[in-house]
């Protein structure tokens, strides 16, 4: 079996977040990234599903943290990582497109995604991708067990409803949650990745033009104008009575 | 006096127990050569010379349990004199008419050494066994979740002690009325074996032939014993004798404060018994299984399921066991065999356990090779992942945007320079928790307003600074640390300045100790020492006295690890106060319960206490009210510890800085509290 394992780069929300100067996106001169947080799951689950003889394919655009992301998937057990190349990506539905080009080609059984990024809250890339390439999709995941060429999957609804679904492979998956802690993979591990392996690289061609929207406007969200914190009933009363409330 | 069969039936009784010894001698020495490498073959003249001396001196084992140790040395130095009580026994058996007794001063001389030993080694044993078996010191107990070999659960050691108590019984109390035996023959007493005279009145009733007979039973129960004993010695920790002085003679010679390099970088650290560095397996056969490394251990007095001592029994059990597979390479998972996983990740690293081995035994370099095992196999618990993956990615241990590192210094009124846009005398690698823990920035802003009050020149670096890495390496994550001192070292190449002063011990063993051998070659000074050298110039001069008692804590990675004991103490005597020391201190000092990794782990399920806090509880008994720490970790663990164990009005834990700022009288509303106290 195949299972392949999509990676994305994404603004790392410890540091303090700004707007550019045209108001349109994220100020990234000084931002740092990282590995989006729920591909570590599905880079995870993928690893716990795969068998002695199934192969985890680790995928990433091309770019800044592209080495990074993909030699630690290698250190961490992946099978194969591959460095897509050659076009640049815009938004979702770009990176929808570029990875669906590789994944037409290597025809995996299984292919898994973070269910959401920090610049995809919608985790729109997994359906985007199965629409693309005409494939079964479930997102939310927490639970995945494999039987033949069917998976069977946990999907979390609105309110912690759970339903389980029985999808065919090949399938694409949007993981919420692996089921065990996504592995640290050591430095020194990673290190000798990147001495005694190598990455593939796949050449994309157009992407096309995303999505048809654009952004118009981008800010910082507004602060509240602080709170009064109220001591006795009495002051509350006459706090209610000044407003006109009570 | 022996007859030719007698002499004949020794010689035989030596051939069948050398054959039946050594199948284990010889597997002894296979297991310990096929150990991974290490280098202690260096000056071996001077390594055994000195080991020599302090052997002689019983030094090693001096270093606690006084009692224990006198009767020890009872039996050391009777045993040591025992050479040549034998040579001479042996001379009697096959020399005719040899005797020793009427033989002058000389020979009269080793009789009274003899007869005093023979009573000095009774003495010692007889106690050692009242001890282990009637008194039954707590000490010798293992916490109940500790993992043992079955052998030991089953009662192997206090077996093994039992059988090596009676045997140094039977052997020196049958030479010993022996020796009385022989003057009952003569019918005369002899001034120079004053005790043994006292009992030969016991044998007055005794015939001749019973007397010859005794003297024949006694000296096969002497000597005979002796050599039947042979073949059991590889088995038994009673090896010691032999195998301790080797391993303190081999003991490292180097830095203790800088880890050995890994050996294989592919595969890092020791997943099995025979992967672990050969000294290390040495360690098992010199051990006496004396418990005094788990009785200074802060995990095992918490109650986890770590206890050093066990690791090395386990350790012993396994190649007793095992040699003749582990000869044939069959080797023996360390996990699971000798210690478990819980207790691989309970270790402090205080080095507690390493200094006071009377043996020279190594239990914690063990953990930290199969820490570094574990590690390059993503075997970790989470909590600690968590932390690692922190400090990759941001450099440090909060999980925070390494750019508000410097954020503490924003609230003072002072502008620092920062050290990499200007060349400073004193560069101050401020550290992770003095920069981020809420419960330290308090004291790292009083040390930024105590070094401008002094007028030194010093700086910090604002942006870049990552975790220094130690306890990053004392988890095992090679790989990170060499990361993590390669971004340092290249920054700190960026920087012009003199000397490095740091308030975290931890950070200062890793500049002083770790970077150099990654080409970071720094004059590194504890903020202790600086402040010791400014009020020596008059730079800081002391406007106010404090009163009162106070304790200190020796940090174990500024103590232990870098022999700083004095400074602090001196900072807080100048400061007015009388310094009460706890009964554990200085070279003994207990662990706060942070170091190698514990302050970004969870405490273990079965911890009973924290080691912070019976460290609190040990200064309330020797009456103090203020708890004195020169660590922000210190600061952190005992902050927390003084609230979980309700001790906030009765003990203050007060940072070494704290003194210095007030007694300066930096701020105007503390002169007043210094008054009222």
């Amino acid at each position: 079996m195949k299972i392949a394992v999509l990676l994305k780069w994404v603004p790392d929300l410890v540091e303090e977040l700004e707007v550019d100067d045209d108001g349109t996106g994220l100020d990234t001169e000084d931002l740092k990234f990282k590995l989006n947080e729920f591909d570590d799951h599905a880079l995870e689950e993928a690893l716990l599903l795969a068998g002695d003889d199934d192969e985890v394919i680790a995928l990433a655009m091309g770019g800044e943290g592209s080495e990074k992301m993909l030699f630690t998937a290698l250190a961490k057990g992946a099978t194969r990582a591959i460095r897509l190349t050659g076009s640049s990506t815009e938004g979702t539905t770009g990176l929808a497109t570029a990875f669906s080009q590789v994944l037409e080609a290597e025809s995996c059984d299984l292919i898994l995604t973070g269910v959401q990024s920090v610049d995809d809250r919608d985790g729109q890339l997994g359906p985007f991708m199965a629409s693309k390439m005409g494939l079964p999709c479930i997102s939310v995941v927490s639970e995945v067990s494999l039987s033949g060429q069917t998976a069977s999957v946990m999907k979390e609804y609105a309110g912690g409803m759970m339903a389980e679904f029985e999808v065919d492979l090949p399938a694409v998956l949007g993981i919420q949650a692996a089921r065990e802690t996504p592995r640290y993979a050591p430095v020194s591990k990673i290190r000798q990745m990147q001495q005694t392996s190598t990455l593939e690289e796949f050449s994309i061609t157009d992407t096309g033009t995303g999505s048809g929207s654009t952004v118009s406007g981008f800010s910082q969200p507004e602060g509240g104008s602080g709170a009064k914190m109220i001591s006795d009933i009495e002051e509350l009363a006459e706090l209610l009575n000044g407003l006109g409330v009570v | 006096m022996f007859s030719e069969q007698e002499r004949l039936a020794f010689i035989a009784l030596i051939v069948i127990c050398s054959i039946l010894a050594w199948p284990g001698f010889s597997r002894m020495v296979k297991i310990i050569r096929s150990g991974g490498p290490a280098e202690r073959s260096d000056g071996l003249v001077g390594r055994f010379t000195k080991m020599t001396i302090d052997v002689m001196l019983q030094k090693p084992i001096f270093r606690s349990r006084p009692i224990a140790s006198i009767l020890h040395a009872f039996i050391f130095f009777g045993f040591s004199f025992y050479i040549l009580v034998n040579i001479s026994d042996l001379l009697e058996a096959f020399v005719d008419d040899w005797t020793t007794i009427d033989k002058g001063p000389i020979f009269g001389s080793f009789n009274l050494l003899a007869d005093l030993f023979s009573v000095l080694v009774l003495v010692g044993m007889i106690g050692m066994l009242f001890r282990r078996f009637i008194i039954k010191p707590k000490v010798f107990e293992f916490n109940e979740n500790v993992l043992l070999h079955p052998k030991v659960k089953a009662g192997g050691i206090r077996k093994d002690s039992l059988l090596v108590g009676v045997f140094i019984i039977l052997h020196v109390g049958s030479r010993w009325v022996g020796t009385a035996l022989r003057m009952a023959e003569s019918g005369q007493t002899d001034a120079w074996l004053p005790t043994a005279s006292l009992l030969v009145p016991l044998f007055n009733d005794w015939s001749g032939e019973s007397i010859e007979l005794g003297i024949h039973v006694t000296w096969w129960l002497a000597m005979g014993l002796i050599v039947a004993f042979i073949p059991y010695f590889p088995r038994s920790k009673h090896i010691h004798l032999m195998i301790a002085p080797v391993n303190l003679a081999l003991n490292r010679r180097t830095n203790i404060g800088e880890l050995d390099s890994v050996s294989d970088p592919t595969a890092p650290g020791a997943k099995s018994l025979l992967e672990l560095p050969w000294p290390q397996l040495v360690d098992p056969y010199a051990c006496i299984m004396c418990t005094r490394c788990h009785e200074v251990c802060p995990a095992h007095e918490s109650g986890t399921p770590l206890s050093p001592s066990a690791l090395e029994i386990n350790k012993r059990y396994l190649v007793n066991n095992n040699s003749g597979t582990l000869v044939l390479g069959e080797d023996i998972e360390l996990l699971g065999n000798t210690i478990s996983g819980d207790a691989v990740w309970s270790c402090t690293t205080c080095y507690s356990c390493v200094s006071i081995c009377p043996v020279g035994n190594e239990p914690m370099y063990d953990i930290i090779e199969m820490r570094r095992n574990m590690v390059f196999d993503s075997n970790m618990p989470d909590d600690l992942a968590e932390v690692l993956r922190s400090i990759d990615e941001q450099g440090n241990s909060f999980g925070q945007s390494n750019r508000k590192r410097s954020k503490w210094s924003k609230e003072l009124d002072i502008e620092i320079k920062d050290a990499s846009k200007e060349p400073v005398d004193i560069l101050w690698f401020v550290g992770d928790y003095a920069s981020f823990n809420q419960s330290c920035t308090d004291t790292t802003r009083k040390v930024a307003e105590v070094l401008t009050a002094a007028e030194v020149d010093f700086g910090i670096i604002k942006k870049g600074e990552r975790n220094a890495g130690n306890d990053v390496r004392r988890v095992g994550e090679e790989g990170l640390f060499e990361s993590l001192a390669e971004q340092n070292i290249a920054l700190l190449e960026t920087c012009e300045f003199n000397r490095i002063v740091t308030t975290d011990p931890h950070t200062y063993n890793a500049l002083k100790n770790e970077y150099p051998r990654l080409g970071g070659n720094y004059e590194v000074v504890h903020y202790s020492t600086l402040l010791v050298e400014l009020l020596d110039s008059g730079s800081i001069e002391l406007k106010n006295s404090h009163s009162g008692n106070a304790t200190f804590h020796d940090p174990c990675y500024l103590g232990r690890y870098n022999g700083i004991f004095d400074a602090p103490r001196s900072v807080i005597e100048r400061c007015g106060l009388k310094l009460v020391e706890m009964p554990r201190n200085r070279e003994n000092s207990f662990c706060c319960g942070a170091g190698g990794g514990q302050i970004w782990m969870k405490d273990h399920d079965d911890m009973k206490q924290r080691p912070s806090e019976m460290r609190i509880e040990e200064a309330l008994s020797v009456d103090v009210s203020k708890f004195l720490v020169a660590c922000p970790k210190d600061m952190t663990m005992y902050s927390d510890a003084v609230k979980t164990g309700g001790n906030e009005d009765k003990i203050a834990v007060v940072d070494i800085i704290d003194l210095v700022h007030q007694a300066m009288s930096l701020d105007q509303t503390e002169e007043a509290e210094i008054v009222e106290d």
